[in-house]
C-alpha cells in the first residue's frame, strides 16, 4: 500500500493538540454524537479489502468552524483473529489516528472526540477516504495479522445515533465478559512498582480477580500500560506453575517477588490473609485486621474516621502496615477484591470476616453471600472486641464453632522454669506487624538467658508453622 | 518550550505579574498558562474564569474508576478530561491544576496527569506557571525542568528572604532550573531599589527587574477587572514588556 497522503503520518504528533482557532471541523466530542468499533468478521468474504464507505456529508461539504457526529466502523478478518481481540484493536485505534499531523482524536469508544485542523485542509485533504485508508495501512503495517479491514465512516446525525446504539450493546457485552475474566483464564499476570518510591520492596500482583490495592489499576490497565511502556512501572509476571490453587500460589509470582522486594521475602499468596499474604504498600483502599480475640478479620476504609474493635483508627493500621512489607496480620486491599470471588479463598473466603464500617458494608453489599450478611457487624454492633465476640455469638458467625473446638485443643508443653513473658504466646502479633517479613514467629528464646526451659501455650492458634527451630543459647 | 515559574512569598504580586507575563509573551509566541495555585487567580486575572481543575478530574477519577469499562484506556480518558476543561483565548490557553489531593491513593492518578500534562505543555512555545507560595507541589506535579524561576519579593528583607529559600529548595529538590532571578515589585522609588540591590548582592542573588507601584493596576485588582484591560503604557505594563526583552524571551 504505497498510498500518498496529504498529511505526515508519524507517532511524534501523538498528543498534537489543534486548538478552537486552528480547527476546521470538531467531531463528536461534547456536543455530538461520536464513536470507534472495531468487529471482527469471521467470514472473511464478508470484508472487501481496502474499502470505505462514507455516509453522509464529507468533510469539504461540512462548514469550517462546525461540530458534526462522527462514527468510524472498522471490519477486520484474519485466520488468527476472534471476537475477544476486539478491544485489544481498538485501543490501537486511538494510537493511530493521532499520527496524522493536523488530526487530534481524544478519548475511546463512544466518548471520541477528533478535530481535524485548517492546516490538514490547506495541505489538501478532500475527504474522510483518506482519513480511513490512513489509518487502515496503519493497522495493517502494525498488525499483519489483519488480512482484511474495510471501513465504514459515518457523518449523518441519524446514522451515527442508529449505529452507536448497536455499538453500546457490544461495548457492553465485551465488558461483561472482561468483567467475567479469571486468574484462571490468563497466562500473565501484571505486577506494579509505582509505590516503590515510598515502599521500596512493596509489589503489587495485579489478576483478573484481584485488582491492585490502590483500586486504580486493574489487569487490563496495567497489561495495557506494560505494553505501552515496557520501561514503566508496569511489567508482565509469568504466572508460572500454580503451587496451590486455594491459596494463589504461583511460581512465577515468587520469582519475581523476590527479585523486586530485594530478597525481603519469597513467597506471596494472592488469596490469603495469614499466610505470605500480599505486600502493602500504604495506597490500600481498605486494611483488613487479624482480631485474635475473636479469630476473625475485620476491615476498614480510608473514610472510616473512628477506632475500629482493635482500638485503632484506620490512620494507625495504615502507619503500621504500610511500607511494603509482609505483614502477618494486617492486609491492604482494593475494594473491588471484596468482589472477587477469590477473595481470601485460602482461608475460608467470607466466613472469616466479622466486621466492617457501615457504609462501608452497604457499599459491598452484594459482595457478601447472602448468609453472611447479617453475620457481618459494624459499628452499630459493636465498637470493641468483647462487643463483637457477643455480636458473633448471638449471629453464630461461623467463627464461634471454630473457637470451641479449638478451645480443647489446648497445647500446654510445659516445662520446669516457666519464662512467663513469652507464655501468652503466639496470638497474631498486632505490635509491630513490620517486623516478621518472613512470619518467623517472635522470638520466644527464654529472657535472661537463665538456663530455664520454655512454656509454650498456643492458645485460640489457628497457625501453619512450617519449621520451629528452638535453639538453646549458647 | 521555554517554562517559566512564577514563585515567591504571598502577596508579592506572583498572579500579576504572570498575567502580564502571559499577556506579553503571547503576543508573539503560543503560551500555555498553568494555573498552580488552588485559588486560580491567574485565570481570573486573565479574565477566564475557570470552572473545572485537574484536581476536579483527579477527585472525579477517583470516584468513578470502579465504574470504567474494564478494558478502557485510563490515560486516554484522562487526557481527554483534562482537554476539556482548557479555556482557548486566542493567544494563548490556560488551565487551572486546583485543589491539592486529598487522602487516599493518587500515585496511579498523578503518574497520568503529569503525563498527559507533559505531554500538553509540548504543543506550547512558552509555558507561565503560577504558583501559590512555597515550592512543594512543584516537585510532585508536572514541572521537572524549569527555563526561568522567577521569584517574585516585594519590598522587603522578608520577600528576599523568601527568594532564598526557594533557591535552596529546588537545589534540594529534583528540580532543574537553568536560572533562578528575583523581580521586585511595586517598588516605590529610587531608595527602594538602591536598598533591595544592596541587600540582593550581600545573598548572592540574581536581582533582574523592578516592577513600580501601579496605580492602575491596583485598581483593577480592586474592581476584579482582568489585566487583559491594563492599558499597554501603565508602568506595571512597561515595566514587565522590558524586562521580556532584556531575557530575550521574546
Ligand atoms: N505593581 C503593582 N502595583 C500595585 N499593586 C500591585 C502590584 N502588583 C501587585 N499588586 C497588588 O498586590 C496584591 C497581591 O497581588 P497578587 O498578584 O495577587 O499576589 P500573589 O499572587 O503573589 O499572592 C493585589 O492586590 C495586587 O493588586
Ligand atoms: S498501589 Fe497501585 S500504584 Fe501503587 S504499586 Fe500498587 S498498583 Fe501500583
Ligand atoms: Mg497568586
Amino acid at each position: 500500500m504505497a498510498e500518498e497522503f496529504p498529511f505526515e503520518i508519524s507517532p511524534m504528533y501523538e498528543g498534537e493538540r489543534v486548538r478552537k482557532g486552528d480547527m476546521y471541523v470538531e467531531l463528536g466530542g461534547s456536543t455530538k454524537d461520536g464513536f470507534e468499533l472495531v468487529q471482527v468478521v469471521d467470514d472473511p468474504n464478508e470484508v472487501e479489502d481496502g474499502k470505505v464507505t462514507l455516509i453522509g456529508p464529507d468533510i469539504l461539504d461540512m462548514e469550517e468552524g462546525g461540530f458534526y457526529p462522527y462514527g468510524m466502523i472498522y471490519k477486520v478478518a484474519g485466520e488468527q483473529l476472534e471476537t475477544d481481540l476486539e478491544a485489544v484493536l481498538e485501543r490501537r485505534h486511538h494510537e493511530f489516528q493521532p499520527y496524522m499531523q493536523g488530526y487530534m482524536h481524544l478519548n475511546q469508544r463512544y466518548d471520541i472526540w477528533v478535530r481535524i485542523s485548517k492546516d490538514m485542509i490547506k495541505n489538501g485533504l478532500k475527504s474522510f477516504e483518506q482519513i480511513a485508508k490512513a489509518t487502515m495501512m496503519l493497522y495493517k503495517n502494525e498488525l499483519p495479522f489483519i488480512e482484511k479491514m474495510e471501513a465504514i465512516y459515518i457523518t449523518d446525525e441519524e446514522k451515527v445515533k442508529e449505529e452507536l446504539a448497536k455499538a453500546m450493546e457490544i461495548y457492553k457485552a465485551r465488558d461483561e465478559r472482561a468483567r467475567a475474566m479469571h486468574d484462571e483464564d490468563a497466562d500473565v499476570f501484571y505486577g506494579c512498582t509505582l509505590c516503590q518510591a515510598f515502599a521500596p520492596t512493596s509489589v503489587c500482583v495485579v489478576t483478573p480477580d484481584r485488582t491492585s490495592l490502590c483500586g486504580a489499576m486493574t489487569w487490563f490497565d496495567c497489561r495495557a500500560a506494560a505494553k505501552v511502556d515496557p520501561e514503566g512501572p508496569n511489567f508482565p509476571i509469568e504466572k508460572g506453575e500454580c503451587l496451590d490453587e486455594l491459596k494463589g500460589e504461583y511460581t512465577g509470582v515468587n520469582e519475581k517477588a523476590v527479585e523486586l522486594s530485594g530478597g525481603e521475602y519469597d513467597r506471596i499468596m494472592l488469596y490469603t490473609f495469614m499466610e505470605y499474604p500480599h505486600t502493602s504498600c500504604g495506597c490500600f483502599e481498605v486494611i483488613g485486621f487479624y482480631m485474635p480475640e475473636v479469630q476473625a478479620i475485620g476491615w476498614v476504609d480510608r473514610n472510616f474516621p473512628a477506632a475500629t474493635p482493635n482500638g485503632l483508627p484506620f490512620s494507625s493500621m495504615a502507619g503500621q502496615a504500610g511500607g511494603g512489607k509482609q505483614t502477618l496480620g494486617f492486609l491492604g486491599i482494593g475494594i473491588q477484591y471484596f468482589f472477587s470471588p477469590k477473595f481470601l479463598q485460602g482461608e475460608g473466603g467470607w466466613t472469616t470476616t466479622a466486621w466492617l464500617p457501615k457504609d462501608l458494608k452497604d457499599r459491598i453489599l452484594e459482595a457478601i453471600p447472602e448468609d453472611m450478611r447479617d453475620k457481618i457487624a459494624t459499628e452499630e454492633d459493636a465498637t470493641d472486641v468483647t462487643q463483637l465476640m457477643e455480636f458473633m455469638k448471638k449471629v453464630n458467625h461461623p467463627m464461634v464453632a471454630k473457637w470451641a473446638a479449638e478451645e480443647e485443643e489446648e497445647v500446654e508443653e510445659a516445662a520446669e522454669a516457666a519464662a512467663p513473658e513469652a507464655a501468652a504466646m503466639p496470638q497474631m502479633p498486632m505490635m509491630q506487624p513490620g517486623m516478621m517479613p518472613q512470619m518467623q514467629l517472635p522470638a520466644f528464646a527464654p529472657s535472661g538467658g537463665a538456663a530455664g526451659g520454655i512454656k509454650l501455650v498456643l492458645k485460640n492458634a489457628n497457625i501453619k508453622v512450617e519449621k520451629i527451630i528452638l535453639k538453646k543459647k549458647e | 518550550m521555554t517554562t517559566i515559574v512564577i514563585s515567591g512569598k504571598g502577596g508579592t504580586g506572583k498572579t500579576n505579574i504572570a498575567a502580564l507575563l502571559v499577556r506579553i509573551l503571547s503576543e508573539n509566541k503560543l503560551v500555555l498558562a498553568i494555573d498552580a495555585d488552588p485559588d486560580t487567580n491567574l485565570a481570573d486575572a486573565l479574565g477566564f474564569p475557570v470552572t473545572k481543575t485537574v484536581g476536579d478530574i483527579r477527585e472525579g477519577f477517583l470516584d468513578e474508576k470502579d465504574e470504567l469499562a474494564p478494558e478502557l484506556d485510563k490515560q486516554s480518558y484522562f487526557e481527554s478530561r483534562v482537554m476539556s476543561i482548557i479555556e482557548e483565548a486566542d493567544r494563548f490557553d490556560i488551565i487551572a491544576m486546583g485543589r491539592p489531593e486529598g487522602p487516599g491513593c493518587y500515585c496511579y492518578a498523578n503518574n497520568i496527569l503529569r503525563a498527559v500534562i507533559e505531554k500538553l505543555e509540548g504543543n506550547y512555545e512558552m509555558v507561565v506557571i503560577d504558583t501559590e507560595a512555597g515550592l512543594e507541589h512543584l516537585s510532585r506535579r508536572t514541572v521537572r525542568d524549569i527555563d526561568l524561576l522567577l521569584v517574585v519579593s516585594d519590598v522587603s528583607k522578608r520577600g528576599l528572604d523568601t527568594a532564598d529559600r526557594i533557591r535552596a529548595l529546588a537545589n534540594e529538590l529534583n528540580i532543574r532550573v537553568k536560572r533562578i532571578a528575583v523581580i521586585a515589585n511595586r517598588v516605590r522609588n529610587e531608595h527602594d531599589r538602591e536598598k533591595l540591590k544592596n541587600m540582593a548582592e550581600k545573598m548572592n542573588l540574581e536581582l533582574i527587574g523592578f516592577i513600580p507601584f501601579d496605580e492602575e493596576l491596583a485598581a483593577l485588582d480592586l474592581d476584579g477587572l482582568p489585566l487583559t484591560q491594563l492599558k499597554d503604557d501603565s508602568p506595571a505594563f512597561e515595566a514587565v514588556k522590558d524586562l521580556v526583552e532584556r531575557l530575550d524571551l521574546n
